[in-house]
């Protein structure tokens, strides 16, 4: 086929030829896209995990600081973090049916939930500081304890801030018509994933560390 | 263009959600019990696992998703993941202070 029958839309004798061939997974293109992010971002987190895991289990002090208090807060983190992915399932699927108005509202429900959770673990990691952990020192025991959490839960926490400022993009623009159920499907699943991060974060840096 | 479908039933949603907690909750229990490293780790992986799973079906709807697109997803994320385990056993030689093979 010619430059100019494809500039046509592929019409040649009568027959109308696609100009594209359709998509291997039948998923519209951002979405596939999308999903690879999330893959690769899965072995990014799945590299952190693991070289913590090598460092915590080769380091025989390797420190178990989290008290009660810590392990309560990091709780209510992960009701509110859980919800907010309820809520965002939720409006994707408002947003599957048409409902703009409703994915919009359930959309912002979703990004409070998410700014109390970042609030909240900012004021852990303040806590972790005022205790003298730093990354390369704290008060009991090996140093690299400072930098496998931090570097952890700050991945975490750096996706949960990039998710709330795309989020509120898109959620401003879908209630505008500027994006497509698709856009917000797409957001949808990328607050989804930051979710399925933390339920490894939890029971990997604060359960298995917890004070005797 | 908007593409509106038929809404799916919230009960899913609902039983993911609290199948979610309860995971938080049983690792939370079993972690208070301090059991010995290997047994630690595998109690508080495999709930995660599911967790995950419910997560990606359910949530991010991979279930409803082509069938072909869930194969190759999963048949390339999990060959990945096991492949970041390759230096795992070296962790318990530096534990154990053994020397390099020679």
């Amino acid at each position: 086929m010619s430059h100019s029958e494809v500039a046509l839309g592929g019409q040649h004798a009568g027959h109308h030829v696609p100009i594209m061939e359709p998509s291997p997974f039948a998923v519209p293109a951002k979405k596939l896209a999308m999903w690879l992010f999330i893959i690769s971002d899965i072995m990014t987190f799945a590299a952190c995990l693991v070289a913590y895991g090598f460092l915590r289990n080769s380091t025989a002090n390797w420190p178990r600081p989290f008290q009660t208090s810590t392990i309560v807060s990091v709780l209510i983190m992960t009701f509110i973090l859980v919800t907010s992915a309820l809520i965002m399932a939720l409006a994707v699927r408002a947003a599957r049916a048409g409902d703009r108005a409703a994915a919009f509202r359930l959309s912002m429900i979703t990004l409070v939930a998410g700014l109390v959770f970042t609030l909240l673990h900012i004021r852990e990691w303040f806590g972790m500081i005022g205790q003298g952990v730093t990354f390369f020192k704290n008060p009991w025991g090996t140093g690299l304890f400072g930098g496998a959490y931090f570097s952890v839960t700050g991945m975490e926490l750096l996706h949960v801030i990039a998710g709330l400022i795309a989020l509120l993009i898109i959620a401003m623009g879908y209630k505008s018509g500027r994006y497509s159920a698709v856009d917000l499907e797409n957001i949808g699943l990328f607050w989804q994933f930051i979710n399925i991060v933390w339920m490894f974060v939890v029971p990997l840096i604060y359960f298995m560390n917890m004070a005797s | 263009m908007t593409i509106v479908e038929e809404q799916d039933g919230l009960g899913k949603y609902i039983v993911v959600y609290i199948v979610m907690l309860v995971i938080t909750g049983i690792e939370l229990l079993i972690a208070s019990r301090h059991p010995s490293g290997g047994a630690l780790l595998a109690s508080m992986l495999i709930p995660a696992f599911l967790g995950a799973i419910l997560g990606i079906l359910y949530f991010m709807h991979l279930a409803s998703e082509n069938h072909k697109s869930i194969v190759a997803f999963t048949i390339f994320t999990v060959f990945v993941l096991a492949a970041t385990t390759y230096g795992w056993s070296d962790s318990f030689r530096l534990l154990l202070g053994a020397p390099f093979a020679k």
